[in-house]
């Protein structure tokens, strides 16, 4: 008799218990998200379910939010966008660049020094992001510091490191040190031997480094609701500041593009890093 | 030429790391020195007074609170992460496994706000729910399920899931189906394999992902503040609070540290009941 987990055939209650929980929590997990692409599609003003006619109407209203000027620019949903861009973008690139040599160094390294390591990069996972955030408030009004667009960047670099040096740490296991002396007998230098051939055969890592550090800076919230400023503000704080006081369905509608936006990601990094190692 | 990793090569390959985490841990330093300031809005000599401050019932129902939801939100979590990872594991098709990976990942990803956004538009005085009930003649008013602790709670459980599930799912991964088999043979029903078997063999991995759960909820912002309202003052909103109206620089940070000091002894009993019931499990 073959027995597994979740039994196939039979299994009474237990079977229809074990399948009644995990509908409950694709349920929970997934009837939010559902839902608000649904209401994005409604032709009424309001947010009444179910909508009586379907449009495109909101979608329209935000490629217009897009593409008009506005006069209040340092509020507008453009410049935010904007900045939320520019941050994921540069906090991927650092912290990506800093993770590639470190991940090496860890790899070849004293295997004392990599457990002790990776515990140092894991405490950003842990730490409560409320307190981070005024920890990083508190340090950038006593110290009256005036770094612009670097105050958003500097904490999330520091909440991304912890899944970007696994990413490369993973992709850097695989890779014995004998490639490395094959291309140096043949006349690399070490570092054009590391160049060359391991960081390309650290691509797939690399990669799922890249996209997990971009996705985790353009979603954050809590520690950038602490530290933008009026120049300084990212979308998911207009969307804050917008609905507020109530909710509007063409924010529904840029919702839908964040959603697909991220889900395209999610699969990309899925694809890149399958089999090899786990998401977390 | 020898490819041996010298000391400097180690040194200068990690600094790059090494300068981008010292922020982080600055800021580590600067709440703790902060929280035994002599003076509210800044650094000035040393003092437990921000500590003694905090022992005012108001401070001490919301670490309540905080405790209380955050436990509730975790059982509630494992409950549906264990038959998750079940399922996850057992999927015979990439497609089918892959989506539903997407679909418990997505939560903690996403941006919060439309989480909340589709929360609102479900369990909202005007929303799905009430509307659903309401034309069913089932009720007359509204029912409120948000801006109060329910709210809340499904919040936490839907961005906390995720951290759940993937833990468990290597621990399924690694119980051999000899076990079952063996236990099945000799008669054991599903529930008594689940419990007497499953359960004991999973056991580190529940309680290792149960702490991280634990300690994610025990220190939610976001969620409280979308969903809360002003009437569930977790100890995050109550930080915030003492941040932005009242200025009390000292009294945030040290309220900070508690909240950090709980989740850390969170996990170290979660570590400690692992072993002592593993230990239990090999006599």
């Amino acid at each position: 008799m073959r027995v597994d987990l979740l039994p196939t055939e039979g299994g009474g209650t237990y079977r229809f218990v074990i399948i009644l929980l995990a509908i409950c929590g694709i349920l929970i997990s997934s009837l939010p998200v559902i839902v608000v692409t649904i209401m994005s599609f409604s032709a009424a003003d309001n947010t009444g379910f179910p909508p009586e006619a379907l449009s495109l109407r909101w979608y329209s209203e935000v490629i217009a939010m897009f593409t008009t000027e506005d006069a209040n620019s340092a509020q507008s949903v453009v410049s935010s966008t904007i900045t939320s861009l520019v941050v994921a973008v540069i906090v991927m690139v650092i912290s990506t660049g800093v993770c590639i040599p470190l991940a090496y160094v860890l790899a070849r390294g004293d295997r004392r020094i990599r457990s002790g390591m990776e515990l140092l990069f894991t405490l950003p996972l842990v730490f409560p992001l409320v307190i981070l955030g005024i920890a990083f408030l508190l340090i950038a009004e006593s110290l009256r510091l005036d770094i612009g667009i670097w105050r958003i960047i500097i904490p999330h670099v520091a909440l991304v490191l912890p899944f970007v040096l696994r990413n490369c740490l993973s992709a850097m296991s695989g890779i014995s040190l004998e490639v490395e002396e094959a291309a140096v007998s043949l006349g690399a230098s070490p570092l054009r031997a590391i160049w060359d051939i391991v960081i390309p055969m650290m691509k797939a890592g690399i990669l799922a480094g890249l996209i997990f550090a971009l996705i985790i800076s353009f979603n954050e919230f809590t520690i950038t609701f602490f530290m933008y400023t009026v120049d300084v503000s990212t979308l998911p704080i207009w969307m804050y500041s917008r609905t507020a006081s109530s909710l509007d369905p063409s924010t529904l509608a840029l919702s839908v593009f964040i959603i697909a936006a991220d889900v395209v990601l999610i699969v990309l990094v899925d694809k890149l890093i399958a089999g090899r190692a786990s998401l977390f | 030429m020898s490819l041996q990793l010298t000391k400097s090569k180690a040194l200068a390959f990690s600094l790059p790391a090494l300068i981008a985490i010292l922020p982080f841990l600055g800021a580590c330093f600067y709440i703790f020195r902060f929280s035994i300031s002599g003076e509210q809005s800044r650094i000035e000599g040393f003092s437990i007074q921000p500590y003694v401050d905090l022992m005012t019932p108001y401070f001490g129902r919301s670490v309540w609170l905080t405790l209380r939801l955050a436990f509730i939100a975790t059982i509630l979590a494992m409950m549906m992460a264990v038959p998750l990872a079940f399922l996850l594991t057992s999927l015979r098709s990439p497609f089918a496994r892959r989506s539903l990976t997407i679909v418990i990942l997505l939560p903690l990803i996403l941006n919060l706000l439309v989480q909340a956004y589709g929360w609102i538009l479900l369990l909202g005085p005007s929303g799905v729910l009430n509307s659903t009930l309401r034309s069913l003649g089932i009720i007359e008013r509204p029912i409120f399920l948000l801006f109060n602790e329910t709210g809340v709670l499904l919040g936490l459980v839907q961005t906390s899931l995720p951290l759940a599930v993937f833990p468990i799912v290597s621990s399924v991964r690694g119980i051999s189906r000899e076990h079952l088999e063996a236990a099945s043979s000799l008669g054991a029903s599903h529930w008594r394999i689940f419990f007497d078997v499953t359960v004991p063999l999973l056991r580190p991995g529940l309680f290792g992902a149960a702490s991280i759960v634990f300690a994610f909820n025990a220190s939610a912002f976001a969620i409280p503040l979308l969903l809360g309202g002003r009437r569930v003052q977790m100890m995050g909103i109550a930080i915030r609070d003492m941040i932005s109206p009242l200025f009390n620089w000292s009294g945030a940070a040290a309220a900070g540290m508690i909240l950090i000091f709980v989740t850390m002894i969170t996990m170290l009993f979660a570590a400690w009941l692992a072993r002592i019931t593993s230990e239990k499990v090999e006599r």
